[in-house]
């Protein structure tokens, strides 16, 4: 360490040295001139003495080690050596910066989304509590549900944990003086922020008497960039006034800085204490008694104690759960079920898995096509590091004298070696800085890919992490491409190195053919993956949702969270759902409770009567208005569309009419006419099968374009509807209707706000937000991968038809044809190209399996894709070396034989 | 012109300039003219390997520089004893007397062996 620092002082150290030798000097000089020697020769007899020269290497040696300098000075030699050819130098940087940038990129998301310890007191004991089996009792929200008494329960298992939390995401409409808007709130645990380790910035944190009992705690904590954001860091925020869903609630603190709560992906505006739960969820039925009854809605995070281990404390808990899964059944709100499933209850689990990131739908959906862009982006990386390598073996050829020059002279191999590696060294970093430069541009333009709400918990910020993460790929990225180049360099004989003439090198030509195999087979493994990705995103596009998206505006409204109790917001939806059909743009329009392509649904098990009872699994299941289906262009395959008798008598409960669609019929009551029987939501004994099925639509995606599912349909207004989302048929353009819809509105309600506008084709496309990010980003990927190889391909064979101008000029003065000589050089192209097809193909199959999960109407080995991929890349890679071919049939044999 | 007197063992230089800086600082020169004196002309120092020894021992932090007036009235670097310097100085002295004594102790046996 101290020989590092040596070097940044070198300049001082060696004017020390200087004059402590000078002082040696003069003090010997005028003592042996005192003693009666001439001065001259004692000068000359001092110098020989003390070896000056000499004494200075030594000392020298001293401060830096031998192989510290001798790394500087090479370094500083490839520098200057760069520097004398830009173009080479250029094309190089390009390529290995390219490589670098894509994969920093990338690697950031991959750190922020799915590696990224949460900012709290020690992340590494966090774990996730998780249910393993059948839950029975329903809920709502996301991923990982437990119920609030379970947490409860948790909370007392102290050999375990040092806490245990809960917490929901969800949306709420706070005004704080100006008009409502909705904003993303955690709802928590008491000890939430306890838990975490988490403090205050100002004001004080959610803690255990806010939440003590129902509606306990009509208090919040801001998180910090809200307060910056929307309250511009107002200094006597603790104390004021917000109407969360038009309930009056008091800020008492904001959240430190840097903590974003426990959800990647999910930034909360504010956290509330669970106790406020009946204010966050008004008006839905799922949401009565929640903090007593066994509905699942929260992920429970529990932080173990310093001496468990998730697999221990798992196992140990096992017995405490058996017990606890009685009790639960004794609950209020536990449901009537059969013998059967009582029994796979029974067998559930529990399961303890580390959670240090936290928990994170967004996580959940892009790990995986991040992984996968990640495995490209090394790919393509690989591919540059070949690319440079190739360059760097054209350029030893070159020096080949020079190096054989060097070696005569007495520089070990190790010695040229080392100076070829710290060629591609420098190199490396050089690039790695270049792709430093770029990646935040390439990390937000990623950023950009997202939908907005994931998309603002995400940074394109450079961290400590991702300039280490560069260094080491940089690092890796020159040793990769200088290895070859340098032990090239240490094998060969010296003799024949220098026996051959200037400028024609073997230049390894073997190697070089390698590697370009090499590159294109890589580049054909992108090449088809960008091609799968592509045509799993146009499949899709094409597919559509089985309705029809294009002249479709959608928005929504939740007027229960402006404080409408659930009889007036049906009564409100009902009118503007009439308003809106009577606008002279719209041809027609309906609305639906829950929004379609969202990713989310309600869905439930059916019980089906027949002749018997069937119990159906999960049924995806929505409450739409007459008029749904023309709408969106679906049809009735049987029976008819809801109309006015299907609303529910007064005082009568449960709906009165359904319509299933065709994969329902197929599933569950195949060969019999559907028309006329009777279902009911629920699997228990006690349900009742009362609604009639009335028809029977045809089958469309419901949660996202992949998702065939089994689905049956209600009507709506029926007395119980917390909020809608309205599809309006628009004559001409969508947009054209916004402001229309915004006066009805308006006119209705001027405090309630609209969720969203979106037309159709849209939210399509917002669906498909994984599906265009893989497309794009392996496609420009593959495009990059094949220019590398191509310009690998063409350095390569340009270099050998220079070596055999001579031979191929020979050929043609002894009648050859110019064909002939193009003949010759493609044929070592297409051995080169068929090759690289020959290793990639087995690639392809093998990573197939990766990302069948992500593909969708295409395997990863479809014959029509591999083919194509394959013959763009044999036209592209055989175009390259048609180039050098030409060439060598142009070759003059005069010329070429004067060459020697 | 070779010279009567035989090389510095190697290795021991090191503990020579550490046991002459015990007695007082020193500049380079002087610690050539303390060399020659203390051996009385037997030890030849190669003055040239003087320099590359107290910069190591420098950079071990056994040894202290600063530059100082010399007795000529010109500035000289001085070199003094670390704590550091001192611990080692008594180590070498001691791995020294053993390794000594313990060549003493067979070439002594080995001189009984051959006169008798």
């Amino acid at each position: 360490m101290i020989q590092l620092f040596n070097w940044f002082r070198r300049g001082a150290l060696e004017r020390g040295l200087d004059r402590e030798i000078q002082y040696h000097l003069d003090r010997r000089v005028a003592d042996l001139t005192a003693a009666g020697i001439p001065e001259p020769e004692a000068r000359r007899r001092v110098a020989v003495e003390l070896g000056l020269a000499q004494v200075r290497e030594e000392v020298r040696d001293v401060w830096l080690t031998r192989w510290l300098r001798d790394f500087i000075y090479d370094l500083r030699f490839s520098a200057r050596s760069f520097l004398r050819s830009p173009g080479f130098t250029a094309t190089t940087l390009l390529s290995l910066a390219l490589g670098i940038g894509a994969t920093t990129a990338i690697y950031s998301l991959v750190d922020q989304v799915i590696l990224h310890a949460l900012p709290v007191h020690d992340p590494a004991r966090l774990v996730l509590v998780d249910w393993k089996g059948d839950q029975v009792v329903g809920g709502f929200g996301s991923w990982n549900l437990m119920s609030y008494p379970m947490c409860r329960d948790l909370q007392q298992q102290t050999r375990f944990f040092d806490g245990v939390l809960c917490r929901a995401m969800t949306q709420v409409n706070l005004a704080s003086g100006g008009d409502p808007k909705p904003v993303a709130v955690e709802i928590v645990s008491g000890n939430y922020f306890a838990v975490l380790g988490v403090g205050a910035a100002l004001g004080r944190i959610i803690e255990e008497p806010d939440d003590a009992a129902p509606g306990a705690g009509p208090v919040v904590v801001l998180s910090n960039d809200f307060w910056q954001s929307e309250f511009g860091g107002a200094a006597d925020i603790v104390g004021r006034k917000l109407l969360i869903n038009q309930h009056p609630m008091t800020v008492v603190g904001v959240a430190a800085a840097g903590f974003h709560g426990v959800d990647v992906g999910a930034v909360p505006a504010l956290w509330i204490p669970a106790s406020m739960y009946a204010e966050v969820y008004p008006g839905s039925t799922d949401v009565q008694d929640i903090l007593h009854r066994p509905t699942t809605w929260m992920q429970i995070l529990a932080r173990l104690r310093p001496d468990q281990t998730p697999a221990r404390a798992q196992a140990a808990l096992q017995p405490w759960f058996k017990t606890w899964l009685r009790e639960n059944m004794l609950r209020p709100g536990f449901p009537a079920i059969t013998a059967d499933r009582r029994r796979r209850y029974l067998a559930s689990s529990l399961q303890l898995t580390s959670a240090p990131q936290g928990h994170s739908t967004l996580r959940r959906s892009l790990a995986q096509p991040l992984w996968v862009l990640l495995a490209a982006t090394s790919v393509l990386l690989g591919l540059a590091c070949l690319n440079v390598a190739g360059l760097f073996l054209a350029r030893g050829s070159a020096r080949g004298r020079e190096i054989g020059t060097r070696l005569a002279l007495g520089a070990s191999r190790g010695r040229i070696g080392r100076q070829l590696l710290a060629d591609s060294v420098l190199f490396a970093l050089a690039g790695g800085i270049l792709g430093v430069a770029v990646a935040p541009l390439a990390i937000r333009a990623l950023i950009a890919f997202l939908p907005p709400g994931e998309a603002n918990a995400l940074r394109g910020n450079l961290s400590i992490h991702l300039l280490a993460f560069a260094f080491l790929a940089s690092l890796a990225a020159g040793l990769l491409s200088g290895l070859a180049p340098a032990l090239h360099a240490g094998g060969g004989s010296l003799a024949s190195s220098l026996r051959e003439r200037g400028g024609t090198g073997s230049g390894g030509v073997r190697l070089r053919k390698l590697i370009v195999t090499l590159q294109v087979a890589f580049s054909l493994v992108l090449v088809i993956g960008a091609a799968l990705f592509v045509r799993t995103l146009t499949g899709l596009l094409a597919k559509g949702p089985g309705f029809e998206t294009s002249g479709i505006l959608s928005f929504a409204v939740a007027p229960v969270q402006t404080g409408y109790s659930v009889t007036d917001a049906a009564r409100l939806i009902r009118r503007l759902d009439e308003e809106v059909r009577a606008l002279p743009i719209a041809r027609s329009s309906a609305a639906a409770r829950w929004a379609f392509l969202t990713g989310g649904s309600w869905n439930n098990e059916m019980t089906i009567q027949t002749d018997r009872r069937i119990v159906t699994g999960n049924v995806h299941l929505n409450a739409v208005t007459p008029g749904f289906f023309t709408t969106l262009g679906i049809r009735i395959l049987d029976g008819r569309d809801f109309g006015a008798r299907d609303s529910r008598p007064a005082g009568k409960t449960g709906f009165r009419s359904a319509i299933v669609n065709e994969a329902f019929v197929k599933r569950y009551l195949a060969g019999r006419n559907p028309i006329g029987l009777r279902i009911g939501q629920g699997s228990g004994p006690d349900v009742k099968p009362g609604t009639e099925i009335i028809g029977v639509c045809a089958s469309f995606n419901y949660r996202g374009l992949r998702d065939d599912s089994e689905q049956a349909f209600f009507p709506m207004f029926e007395g119980a509807d917390a909020g809608a989302t309205f599809y309006i048929k628009v004559l001409g353009a969508p947009d054209q209707a916004i402001s229309s819809v915004r006066r009805i509105v308006r006119q209705a309600d001027p405090r309630l706000p609209i969720l969203w506008f979106r037309t159709l084709d849209d939210q399509v496309s917002r669906s498909l937000t994984n599906e265009r990010l893989l497309a794009t980003l392996s496609a420009s990927f593959g495009a990059l991968a094949l220019l590398l190889s191509l310009i690998g391909l063409y350095g390569v064979m340009s270099f050998v038809v220079t070596r055999r101008t001579r031979e191929i000029g020979i050929r043609l003065a002894l009648g050859a044809t110019g064909a002939s000589a193009i003949r010759l050089v493609l044929r070592d192209a297409a051995a080169m190209i068929a090759g690289g097809i020959a290793i990639a193909l087995p690639c392809v199959a093998a990573l197939g399996k990766l990302i069948r999960s992500q593909l969708f109407g295409v395997t990863a080995t479809d014959p029509a894709i591999v083919a194509a991929a394959a013959a763009v890349l044999a036209a592209g890679a055989l175009a390259a070396a048609f180039i050098p071919a030409w060439r060598a049939s142009n070759v003059s044999p005069t010329n070429a034989l004067r060459l020697e | 012109m070779p010279s009567p007197r035989f090389p510095i063992p190697q290795g021991t230089l090191d503990m020579l300039i550490l046991q002459i800086l015990s007695l007082e600082p020193a500049h380079g020169y002087g610690i050539a003219q303390r060399l020659e004196q203390i051996s009385r002309s037997v030890v030849q120092v190669n003055q040239g390997s003087l320099y590359p020894a107290l910069h190591r021992l420098e950079q071990k932090r056994w040894l202290r520089a600063e530059w100082k007036q010399s007795e000529t009235g010109r500035e000289a670097k001085f070199y003094s004893l670390t704590p550091a310097g001192r611990r080692q100085l008594a180590v070498e002295k001691d791995s020294w007397a053993r390794l000594s004594g313990a060549v003493n102790l067979i070439f002594g046996t080995a001189g009984e062996e051959g006169s008798r």
